[in-house]
């Protein structure tokens, strides 16, 4: 199962450092006997092999105990984000049916206080051994979904090993790489630090939270730890590249960076690339239902500023096809998600050939894929999938709103941003939607512009005008 | 300075229900000003004010509220 490199690093290296988060560090064994304890306290709670179990903590020493736990119980872990507001929670505990909720300290308020269990409170003994197949599902992962609703993308350990096994042999971790994390576990980039690292005996060092917001600090951290590898987002090391002091502080551990969710500006790229001349730049692509299925290794003389950098090349054995007539990228192989979660059932992602279609649109040119945005509305809001369909559906829910669109403003640093159009009822105020807003969406998926007008637009087919409303934005 | 600040952070950097209640001492950081954020609020600042903000002075404690933004700011050297 996906802990298998994980367990035999384990046996190999028990004292070697797994985690370390601020001054606080977990060796492997330790790390292994205090998910042991989770696992057998989900499995005294009745949680059985299969069944999702949710983990309500931040990136951290703790949610990894969380994780592993879950998994050592046979479990599928779902990871919530703690920023969303407790209307989204409320909807995805109960639309992935979880049968815990994994955390510390108390109840938090909207949740049913059967479901949740206090890691710290596992007493130290060892789980009943449970068998894993490789298809079942090792994690869902909710991403906003056209729906309207937040969707579960369902994992199995096989897709999260294929990728995390090809990303160590191409990374070429050792027990010697010492990591820097700063993914979130409902993005798909923390598989690589939890499993690629954790499976290959490296140590995973956890980002100081506020060091995002310094980041000279942020340099002089990664100095100091002698991180080897850092997989993250373009705007983190974009900043990096800008005011990272990084001409003052020599990098000379850094093996690799790794970046992910968004497009690289290359104006910035050529930045970070000139001031660290050492380190290998990877450009990783793939919606979280393929993982990554393209990847570049930047090579630094074809970078052109005014032109996007490739997605490169098919990783983890993906297969790639482009649709002749659409242009879509669609994918099929061992990293592909195995469905989409609904109520506690999985739902096919593939399409009647086979293929995920990804809703991307891209081209390939002398072997290497090219990105050019996407084809559906989905948008790209700093680096979190958002279908405007999920903002319409809580936005149609008010009272006063006869009816709404959503389309995407791009943004120069967030990618892009939600711009909402309303036709409203006489006595309804824009304020009262705002508020509404602000409290049942995340904070990426408010609004930059609000848009009240008489009539939206429709086609002849009766669809909205999507095209007429991008006209009114630009104006 | 504050209120060419404050215009650009709540049109461009962050939402807020009622930016006109925003405090000068207010939390910006509370309010969502995240790293991309301040990236472009330096971005802004060095070419509105004509002002080079050093790499090691980008820390929470300047970028709190639109005070210490100020301050920050009107103590950094002049572009020539």
């Amino acid at each position: 199962m996906l802990l298998d490199g994980f367990l035999q690093q384990c046996r190999q290296q028990p004292g070697g450092v797994a985690l370390a988060e601020n001054a606080r560090q977990l060796s492997y064994a330790e790390l292994l006997s205090r998910a042991q304890a989770v696992a057998a306290a989900l499995q005294a709670h009745g949680v059985q092999p299969g069944q999702p179990v949710a983990i309500h903590l931040d990136r951290g020493v703790d949610a990894v105990i969380a994780v592993f736990g879950a998994l050592l119980a046979g479990a599928c872990y779902v990871p919530l984000d703690l920023k969303n507001p407790s209307s989204r929670l409320v909807f995805i505990v109960s639309d992935a049916q979880v049968k815990a909720v994994l955390g510390l300290g108390d109840v938090p308020i909207w949740l049913d206080a059967e479901l949740w269990l206090n890691i710290a409170d596992s007493p130290r003994i060892q789980p009943k051994p449970v068998a894993t197949s490789l298809t079942g599902l090792a994690a869902i992962l909710y991403t906003s979904g056209s729906t309207g609703r937040p969707r579960g993308v369902a994992l199995s350990h096989a897709a999260i090993a294929a990728f995390a096994g090809w990303a160590a042999g191409l990374l070429a971790l050792t027990p010697q790489d010492r990591i820097a994390s700063s993914a979130p576990l409902f993005f798909d980039l923390s598989t690589f630090d939890l499993y690629a690292v954790l499976g290959a005996g490296a140590s995973l060092h956890f980002l100081p939270a506020k060091l995002a917001l310094a980041p000279a600090r942020l340099s002089a951290w990664l100095g100091e730890q002698a991180i080897s590898g850092w997989y993250t987002v373009p705007s983190l090391l974009a900043f990096l590249a800008y005011k990272g002091n990084l001409a003052q502080t020599p990098l000379e551990s850094l093996r690799f960076l790794i970046f992910a969710g968004e497009v690289f500006p290359t104006s910035a790229l050529i930045d970070l690339a000139d001031v660290l001349p050492n380190t290998a730049l990877y450009n990783f692509f793939g919606p979280t239902e393929t993982n990554v299925c393209c990847y570049w290794l930047v090579r630094r003389e074809q970078l052109q500023a005014d032109q996007n950098i490739p997605i490169g090349q098919p990783a983890a054995g993906c297969e790639l096809h482009i649709d002749a007539e659409s242009g879509e990228l669609w994918v099929r192989g061992s990293t592909v998600a195995s469905g989409y979660w609904r109520k506690g059932r999985l739902a096919s992602l593939l399409n009647e050939q086979g293929w995920y279609a990804t809703g991307d649109r891209v081209s390939i040119d002398r072997g290497e894929y090219r990105f050019h945005g996407r084809l559906g509305r989905m948008l790209k809001c700093s680096g979190y999938r958002v279908e405007p369909a999920e903002i319409e559906a809580v936005v149609n829910a008010i009272d006063g709103v006869r009816e709404c669109a959503v389309l995407g403003v791009d943004d120069p640093t967030a990618g892009q941003r939600p711009a909402l159009f309303m036709v409203l009822e006489p006595e309804m105020e824009l304020t009262e939607i705002r508020k509404v807003l602000s409290r049942q969406l995340p904070p990426y998926m408010q609004p930059s512009r609000y848009q009240v007008t008489a009539a939206l637009h429709r086609l002849p087919n009766g669809k909205l005008d999507y095209q007429q409303l991008k006209e009114l934005l630009e104006i | 300075m504050k209120e060419k600040l404050k215009a650009f952070i709540f049109s461009e950097l962050i939402y807020h229900e009622d930016p006109a209640a925003f405090g000068d001492g207010d939390d910006l950081l509370e309010a969502g000003l995240d790293s991309m954020g301040i990236m472009r609020l330096i971005m802004f600042a060095e070419k509105e004010f004509g002002v080079t903000l050093p790499d090691t002075e980008i820390e929470p404690d300047n970028v709190q509220s639109l005070n210490a933004l100020e301050n920050w700011i009107k103590q950094a050297p002049q572009n020539l």
